[in-house]
């Protein structure tokens, strides 16, 4: 971390201030500037059963120089051919304004259509396809819908936590006086984490080392950033007090509250969620300052245009040499430090790492 | 079209802003002695310069003592609206509206007219959220002000349609929380031939005892 830096008091200040501050502030401007372009070229482009939903660091509110723009035209209503040309019609106008809105990865798991259906039902199973379990999980972790038109956005995602939280049998403790971590949720998000470090051996090899610093870099802060948060929002269901006291005598909505918190605190972004939980389980000062400090430094290294390039360029033969990613990997080692004390560390938190995190 | 279906309850619906007049003036000559139970909507969406002419008439029906079931969304100067007092029923909303679906919407209202009371349409609360997570969290916050139910299933396009096996079973999820006597005003659109099976999925679907499947420890 920088020595030269000012440290804000408290965890939650890095957010209101500096790098997080500015990055904040960059998101909300450009999610304006998106439904700005969107509602001139498209009039009425989202409708009571279509959102369109961002991901990625524009959801996150880490919104940089050179950050791309992940969207997907999200349907929870009947079938209609029209769908598919408003969503090229939404592409078309993206391209067109390519120095403001830098298109989506290769994939194609962004930048076109995703139905409600495939995201409620298929969890697990043959049918949940890589691109059906990134879609869903980043719905969940970071996704935010653009303009007024946002009731698909959110009826997707309670009826994504619900499908989960219907799949755990005994959603409370033997005493009944607390919720249990939600396990499927959680275990999705497990395997979700590992796929994203999977994928990222994969695409190395399909994209002949092209692009795998920035890649590693990603994983390393904000794939991991999601991650952690995912988790917490899991533990939160059994460690916060508000779900407790909502928990219902009647069993046929003893999983409703839960819904409703699991989604509540979802609206918050990854580093809000880390952010309050610091305060919460009164995690030191001292691992905020870490967290933050590191994150914001990370953001400040792929903000900068030259580093952003040497990141993008590169490969993993001149990784232990090149400066940029010595930045990179010292401000992770101190990033997953912080995490390291909050998961392994604290004693709310810990006892629940080891009881759902890897066994 | 109810006799014989042993039907109590009622509500006047004065829709459409045109309605209200007519309505109004013709109440004196209805005969309601069927009915325990009589409630009137007030018009879904009026303009603005219209609003003082409904608050007039509304007064008329507010001298019945019958509660008077308004939109939030309808209210272009809610504060105006205190003068129904206890009369006044307030309705949380569909899709289609721009508030008053959540919990949170409806205290807003609640905090601008304290006086007014809930008229909880279960229908519109599963077509806003299927998974009833909302309903419930609407339920326990404002059980104690709901005056009656709007029942029916509320398709995509907003429109009222028949119960089917899918809202009767989303309805069962939050049934336990509505209170035990509490008026429903059916809104779904059948034939003649079915309103008593309509009655009857109703009253199943606000029942408890009849969850197909239960869940939890």
């Amino acid at each position: 971390m920088p020595d030269a830096r000012p440290t804000p008091e408290t965890a939650a200040q890095f957010l209101i201030s500096g790098m997080l501050k500015n990055c904040r502030e960059s998101s909300l401007k450009k999610r304006e500037e998106l439904d700005q372009l969107l509602s001139a070229g498209i009039p009425k482009y989202a409708s009571e059963d279509t959102s369109l939903v961002v991901f990625g660091s524009l959801a996150r509110q880490e919104w940089t120089s050179g950050s791309d723009l992940d969207w997907t035209y999200l349907i929870d209503g009947e079938a209609n051919s029209d769908h598919l040309r408003i969503a090229q019609e939404i592409r078309r106008l993206l391209e067109s304004e390519k120095g403001k809105f830098k298109p989506p990865g290769q994939t194609e798991t962004f930048g076109n259509l995703a139905f409600s259906h495939d995201l409620i039902h298929q969890i697990g199973g043959q049918n949940d396809t890589n691109k059906n379990t990134t879609r869903r999980v980043l719905l969940l972790l970071e996704s935010v819908p653009i303009g007024r038109r946002t009731e698909a956005h959110e009826r997707v995602l309670r009826g994504v936590v619900n499908r989960y939280l219907e799949e755990d049998n005994h959603p409370l403790t033997a005493d009944g006086k607390r919720y249990r971590v939600p396990r499927f949720l959680l275990n999705d998000l497990v395997r979700f984490w590992r796929t994203m470090a999977v994928d990222f051996a994969s695409k190395q090899r399909d994209r002949g080392g092209s692009g795998w610093g920035l890649r590693n870099a990603k994983l390393r802060m904000s794939r991991k950033l999601i991650f952690a948060s995912g988790l917490l929002v899991c533990f939160s269901a059994n460690l916060d007090p508000e779900p407790q006291s909502r928990i219902s005598t009647d069993n046929s909505d003893i999983k409703l509250p839960l819904v409703k918190h699991i989604r509540d605190s979802l609206r918050l972004t990854p580093l809000d969620i880390l952010a309050k939980s610091i305060e919460k389980y009164e995690i030191p000062q001292l691992i905020g300052e870490e967290l933050f400090g590191s994150y914001t430094e990370f953001l400040e290294i792929i903000d900068d245009e030259a580093s952003r390039h040497a990141l993008e360029v590169l490969r993993a033969s001149d990784s232990r040499t090149d400066r940029t990613f010595q930045r990179v990997r010292k401000v992770s080692e101190a990033f997953g430090h912080a995490l390291d004390y909050i998961f392994f560390e604290n004693k709310l938190v810990a006892p629940l790492t080891r009881k759902y995190g890897v066994f | 079209m109810l006799e014989g279906k042993n039907v109590c309850a009622v509500e006047l619906s004065a829709l459409r802003q045109d309605e209200l007049i007519p309505l109004v003036q013709h109440l004196p000559e209805l005969d309601l002695t069927s009915f325990k139970y009589v409630s009137f909507h007030a018009p879904s969406s009026m303009e603005p310069s219209f609003e003082p002419i409904a608050l007039e008439l509304l007064a008329e029906v507010a001298a019945r003592k019958w509660p008077i079931i308004v939109h939030p969304d309808a209210m272009h100067a809610p504060s105006e609206w205190n003068r129904l007092e206890e009369c006044l029923c307030i309705e949380n909303m569909d899709k289609r509206k721009p508030i008053g679906q959540t919990a949170q919407d409806l205290a807003y209202f609640f905090e601008l007219l304290p006086k007014a009371s809930l008229c909880f349409d279960i229908g519109h609360a599963r077509q806003v959220d299927p998974t009833m997570s909302e309903a419930a969290a609407i339920l326990r916050s404002f059980r104690g002000r709901i005056q009656q139910l709007h029942v029916s299933e509320v398709n995509t396009q907003s429109k009222h349609d028949a119960l089917s096996l899918e809202s009767i079973l989303a309805f069962q999820k939050v049934s336990h929380l509505i209170p035990p006597i509490c008026p429903a005003i059916l809104e779904s659109r059948v034939e003649e031939s079915q309103i008593e099976e309509e009655i009857q999925n109703t009253l199943m679907s606000l029942s408890t005892e009849n969850l197909l499947a239960l869940t939890g420890d």
